[in-house]
């Protein structure tokens, strides 16, 4: 069988992730739903043609239902609670109510049913493209790739992410054995799927949390114990102090504070690397580093970005 | 090497501990069997020489464990990774890796091998445990039998001296499973590792280990020669079972050893050959495809009331995906399947479960409440029965039980025996059982035939997929052999499981007669 070319482990999963974080930001920086569509068609042909036989990969269904969700309760909010200009064309009308002051349905112009539908399909274009980034990129490798003093936290992490998928196989093998013993009346469907899945879902990540544990994970080396308090607070801090600039960003004016809390944040990151990493008994096995393709992909997404924010 | 010194151990809460003032030693280089009943704490035993008991596990821990001399009691799991490896019952659960060879590597990495030292290691373990073909392969492409060889070389590639496997070769078809024990025998004749193996189906490593401790469940561990393990052991592997009716002395613990003993020929009662009735269920050329995955290529197969039929073959010969098919939930690509109240494919569940029954592998899936009691009631309920019924149906099945156990603490045999009861208290005539005994020990295995004969006695049919050689050969009238989805042989148990069949028993291995497949068959004399 030919190698496919275009398969998820060509590219470092930095850059799957770097893909999928700069299409969600020209989803959201963009308010054109022909922008959002294009996104939600991008991200999803690079799902299709490049994801491989991974438990990770195999929600691209579960992305788009998300994303199809989002859109409909959008549209049909906007048509409940109606605030639709009457001076434009109308697509439909409905019975009017009135409760208290607060006007439901009556006449919805096209206007309103396009701006709820661009609303919607941004958000649902966001949620695909960082659901891209998840179905592509290996945690696995993505964990090879962190500094030895984010290693804890990177696999609390990947343990995490990894559980999802996990859950997703369970709840498919639960509901496929259920369909054996039959839906029973009053007791709800969901629990008694949920729970056996979960249950499984907890051991199973237990017996890997063992089985990591019985290998030598957790050695600490000739690290301190005060060290290692250090090094945990300033990466955690660090991380706390870049999510907050980002959202400053974003969100508020205050744009000068966002700068200096970046900066801070990525300082603390940066000591913490160093303190960690020099005293880090671990060795890594065939560290994957990104390549040209990786250069490439990521210069693509940064000039994508760039350009929506210039136009 | 190893030492336990007075070493009790139990879980907070519990009402006696589960090791109780255990003493004994292993050499270096020694291949231990751990034997016991189900539920009995052989893993917890076995957790306790890497530290997860109870660091893992919580519990109470007194006595020494040492190592060389090198007292490592309380010292946690990590720190003790480079001398003792770990390898459990599903390794596809616990890899942390996408390839053979990160997978090998994971433990060099926690331990701080350079790189050139872990290419070196993995390539010397992979060849050990016959795997360096598949370095580059990803772990989920690997077969059963493979990952359990990536989890023993990933567990060892450190140069660990211990290895301690808990039930390894459970879900493995019997050739797997033989290479697998083989291959740990090897390790601790040539490598000098010393092997801890738990293992239910006794008759897979007996011949190999060197000596046997036996967890009995009431807290006594005991460790001994294999030989004098028995003399007092209420489970018996065939071999034991029948060097005892025939009379060898000393008992006699493997094939060879039996073979060299035994008086040929011996006089031995016919397996009885079952009348058949009428049809229960005609299957005719199903396929079964997942994708481009072709599991099942045309099957066409046939059981007729009180009658029990086994589907045997290798993993993945396609023996689940064609009792999911016949069953009717299960896909289908063509083909047809009748019974009596039609196609199950096309009744709904209700009626379905009055046609045929089917029980997963993981029968514990089926199970979703908080004591056994609201279970029963739960199925009455459903299956629109009167109350206690299922309870009635339960207790011929199982032994008596506490109604207020949650579920999940049954032990595997009592979790089978309930979700059995769920499934054919609407009185289906055909029942489908995946795998029923994977991870039974002889005593559930016991339990269960007599419910399966039950079953028979009653006119219903079984058909039941198993790797259980001397399970099979005890209950089945029938075989069908599946390979890559086709039925590549078909005959009675006496056929296929005695002298010169495909899979023979170990008492026709011993006997060479044809038609003698088990023990009891033998007249005393």
């Amino acid at each position: 069988m030919p190698v496919n070319p275009f398969r998820a482990s060509a590219l470092h999963p930095a850059t799957w992730w770097f893909l999928g974080l700069a299409l969600a930001a020209i989803a959201s920086l963009s308010s054109d739903i022909a922008v959002e569509l294009g996104v939600i068609a991008a991200a999803v042909f690079v799902m299709l043609t490049c994801r491989e036989h991974a438990p990770w990969s195999r929600s691209v269904r579960f992305y788009l239902w998300i994303g199809a969700f989002v859109v409909s309760v959008r549209v049909l909010f906007r048509i409940i609670f109606n605030s639709s200009n009457p001076a434009d064309a109308i697509a439909f009308s409905l019975v009017p109510i009135d409760l208290a002051g607060i006007h439901l349905l009556g006449d919805v112009t096209w206007q309103t049913l396009e701006s709820a539908a661009a609303d919607g399909l941004r958000l649902a274009a966001i949620v695909i493209a960082i659901g891209m980034a998840n179905t592509l990129a290996n945690p696995k490798r993505l964990l090879k790739s962190t500094p030895g003093a984010l290693y804890e936290v990177a696999t609390a992490m990947t343990v995490a992410i990894n559980l999802a998928p996990q859950l997703i196989e369970s709840l498919q093998r639960v509901r496929k054995a259920r369909s054996l013993r039959g839906r029973s009346k009053g007791i709800s469907a969901l629990s008694s799927i949920v729970i056996p899945a979960l249950e499984d879902t907890i051991e199973q990540s237990l017996g890997m949390a063992a089985s990591m544990d019985a290998r030598g994970f957790g050695r600490r080396g000739n690290l301190t114990t005060a060290q290692l308090a250090t090094s945990r607070a300033l990466s955690l801090g660090g991380i706390l102090l870049i999510s907050f600039a980002t959202y400053f960003l974003l969100a508020s004016n205050s744009q000068s504070l966002a700068i200096w809390l970046l900066v801070t944040g990525v300082l603390a990151i940066a000591l913490t690397i160093r303190i960690a990493s020099r005293r880090n008994l671990r060795t890594r096995f065939r560290r994957q580093k990104p390549g040209k393709k990786d250069t490439l992909v990521a210069a693509i997404s940064l000039a994508a970005v760039i350009l929506v924010v210039v136009l | 090497m190893i030492e336990f010194v007075n070493l009790t151990f139990g879980y907070r809460g519990a009402e006696s501990p589960v090791v109780s003032r255990a003493n004994f030693k292993l050499a270096a280089g020694e291949f231990t069997l751990v034997c016991g009943p189900t539920g009995s704490g052989k893993s917890t035993l076995l957790k306790l020489f890497n530290g997860l008991a109870p660091h893992f596990t919580g519990g109470n821990l007194q006595g020494r464990i040492r190592f060389s001399g090198v007292d490592v009691t309380g010292r946690k799991p990590h720190e003790l990774a480079e001398l003792v490896g770990y390898v459990n019952q599903q390794p596809e659960g616990s890899f942390v890796a996408d390839t053979v060879a990160e997978e090998l590597a994971y433990g060099l990495e926690q331990l701080g091998a350079t790189p050139a030292a872990m290419e070196s290691k993995i390539q010397e373990y992979a060849e050990l445990a016959g795997i360096a073909h598949l370095l580059e392969a990803p772990l989920s492409s690997l077969s059963g039998g493979q990952q359990q060889r990536v989890a023993i070389a990933a567990a060892m590639a450190a140069g660990q001296k211990i290895l301690v496997l808990d039930e390894p070769t459970s879900a493995l078809d019997p050739l797997a499973a033989e290479e697998l024990v083989t291959l740990l025998a090897r390790l601790s004749k040539q490598q000098g590792i010393t092997v801890l193996l738990a293992e239910h189906r006794l008759e897979r490593v007996l011949e190999y280990v060197d000596s046997v401790i036996v967890v009995n469940g009431d807290g006594s561990v005991v460790k001994s020669a294999p030989r004098d393990a028995f003399n007092n052991y209420r489970l018996l592997p065939p071999v034991v079972e029948f060097s005892k009716r025939v009379g060898i002395e000393p008992t006699a613990l493997t094939i060879n050893e039996a073979k060299l003993a035994s008086v040929k020929p011996l006089a031995f009662t016919g397996l009885e050959a079952s009348i058949s009735g009428e049809l229960a269920i005609s299957v005719e050329n199903l396929e079964v495809t997942y994708g481009k995955t072709e599991a099942i290529r045309g099957v066409s197969l046939k059981v007729h009331a009180g009658e029990v039929v086994a589907l045997m073959g290798d993993n993945g010969s396609g023996k689940s995906s064609l009792l999911w098919a016949i069953q009717g939930s299960g896909q289908r690509t063509s083909g047809s399947v009748w019974s009596a109240k039609g196609d199950p494919a096309k009744l709904s569940v209700i009626e379905r479960l009055g046609a045929v029954t089917l029980v997963p592998q993981r029968a514990s899936d089926l199970l979703f409440l908080n004591t056994l009691a609201e279970e029963l009631a739960e199925s009455d309920r459903f299956n629109d029965v009167s109350p206690g019924e299922t309870a009635k149906l339960f207790l011929q099945l199982s032994n008596r039980t506490d109604p207020k156990q949650h579920p999940r603490d049954l032990s595997a045999g009592q979790q089978l025996a309930l979700v059995l009861a769920v499934q054919l208290v609407k009185g289906a005539p055909m029942v489908l059982l995946d795998e029923p005994t994977r991870g039974l020990d002889y005593e559930a295995k016991r339990h269960l035939a007599r419910a399966i004969e039950k079953l028979k006695a009653s006119g219903r049919s079984v058909l039941l997929a198993s790797h259980d050689v001397e399970f099979v050969a005890q209950l089945a009238d029938r075989i069908y052999l599946l390979e890559a989805g086709l039925v590549k042989t078909t005959g009675t148990a006496s056929e296929l499981l005695g002298f010169g069949g495909v899979l023979p028993t170990q008492v026709a291995q011993i006997t060479e007669q044809p038609g003698l497949l088990l023990a009891e068959q033998v007249i005393a004399g």
